[in-house]
């Protein structure tokens, strides 16, 4: 048992006795939304568990064209809800239906993927081209960018997420895939694109590449050479080099470097394929 | 700590550590109808209801099922008349060794419970965390579509 150490569960009633009992006890708590990180990867050092069930941050609601969603609601309350399907180009909906099983999707929720922030998460590629916002508390409620958010939680204590804020963007045109020897298995490299249009241009390039194994990050070179192509050529191949340039990739059990990178660029002209399909209307 | 339980409708309490899973506690305290298998999430045999909805109790802390409602497969036939999900799984066949069935009937009653006319791609996907190593999945998929059936009242048990 991972958690053979703790001896206190704290049941905070708000976001600020949370933080305080987080600054007390430092590395060795930890916030307790589904758990499901918690019960397989926590180290058995954490004494004790602050418990977020009370603080209401289970609700799912559509904001003057944002999906808000609370830190605790669970991945298949996610999906079911009405908003989901409609935003961000129905991405999000179709990566979660690729996160795990439905049977973890009804304990998962996305303050646990951020707080853990794994390298193979599905989920953090999606809310990086989808320009997601993440709330969180440390003390003062802020909004940060999600990537801002991922910098941040490197270089300090990392805040409690609080909600995940996604545009509508039903204009919006995105994709995700990844690549794993088995459908549960964390993937070998995963890609989230997302584009928009204008007139037959292609505007608003999105591109988030995960699993590599580092964190995903967006291939931002890679979106400027994309940005403002003809729809309908695209220049893949002169795009490739500077794919397999800026990705972040190594060697680990799962896959080489070199093998990654050359499927970086498959991934890319993929997605970037599938989104512009998708936001025209089509369905692959 | 002491965890209060409803547990296939009777409130339950149980001394548990914070940090144990819920399939732990269960299986102490003789509910030994949710099986053990991974302990990781992935094999899904430990499947309750939690609150509704089917989960893998190995990944659900003691502190966190503190309060909830869990129904186990047992709790489908408290008085011993089998649930037309158990029924369908005996006469299709869907049972050999039995290990993944209880976690197997869970996750068809969570489908079941939201929509009795699955299509059999939801089938699939709603019992796409419980693995079977005997039958190969279409004979569990056979008993779904009928028990959907017999629930919609379309079908003799």
């Amino acid at each position: 048992m991972a958690l053979e150490h703790v001896k206190a569960v704290i049941r905070p009633s708000g976001l600020d006795q949370a933080w305080e009992e987080k600054q007390k006890l430092g590395r060795q708590a930890r916030f307790l939304g589904g758990g499901v990180d918690l019960a397989v990867f926590a180290p058995s050092s954490i004494e004790a568990l602050i418990d977020l069930r009370d603080l209401g941050l289970s609700t799912i609601a559509f904001d003057e064209g944002e999906m808000i969603i609370g830190a605790t609601a669970t991945m298949a309350e996610i999906m079911e809800s009405p908003e989901a399907g409609r935003c961000g180009g129905g991405l999000l909906v179709d990566v979660l239906r690729q996160v795990a099983s439905p049977l973890q999707r009804n304990i998962a929720t996305f303050g646990g993927t951020l707080g853990s922030a794994h390298p193979w998460s599905d989920v953090i590629p999606a809310l990086l081209v989808l320009d997601a916002r993440i709330g969180v508390f440390d003390g003062a409620a802020r909004v940060v960018s999600t990537e801002e958010y991922l910098a941040g939680r490197r270089e300090r204590m990392a805040p409690l997420v609080t909600s995940v804020r996604i545009p509508s963007e039903p204009a919006l045109g995105a994709s995700f895939i990844t690549f794993g020897r088995s459908a549960f298995d964390v993937g070998i490299l995963n890609c989230a694109c997302a584009v928009a249009q204008e007139e037959d241009r292609l505007k608003r390039v999105r591109i988030a590449v995960g699993g590599t194994p580092a964190l995903a990050r967006r291939l931002k070179r890679t979106e400027q050479a994309i940005e403002g192509s003809s729809l309908d050529s695209i220049p893949f191949t002169e795009i490739d080099p500077t794919v397999a340039d800026e990705i972040d990739v190594r060697d680990d059990r799962r896959a080489s470097a070199a093998y990654r990178r050359t499927l970086a660029c498959v991934a890319v002209r993929r997605g970037i394929q599938k989104a512009v399909e998708r936001m025209n209307g089509g369905r692959t | 700590m002491k965890i209060g339980l409803t547990i296939n409708g009777q409130n339950q309490a149980f001394e548990a550590t914070p940090g144990e899973s819920l399939l732990d506690v269960l299986r102490r305290n003789g509910y030994i109808d949710v099986k053990k298998g991974c302990g990781t999430g992935d094999c899904g045999a430990c499947a309750v209801l939690f609150n509704g909805r089917a989960v893998n109790s190995c990944l659900i802390l003691a502190a966190k099922a503190n309060g909830a409602e869990v129904l186990t497969v047992a709790g489908l036939a408290p008085a011993g008349e089998l649930h037309p999900i158990q029924q369908a799984f005996l006469d299709e066949g869907a049972v050999q060794c039995g290990y993944c069935t209880p976690g197997m009937v869970i996750s068809a009653y969570d489908l079941l419970s939201r929509n009795n006319d699955p299509t059999d791609e939801e089938i699939q996907e709603a019992i796409a965390g419980n693995l079977c190593r005997c039958t190969g999945y279409v004979k569990q998929v056979d008993a779904i579509r009928k028990a959907g059936a017999i629930m919609r009242g379309e079908a003799n048990e």
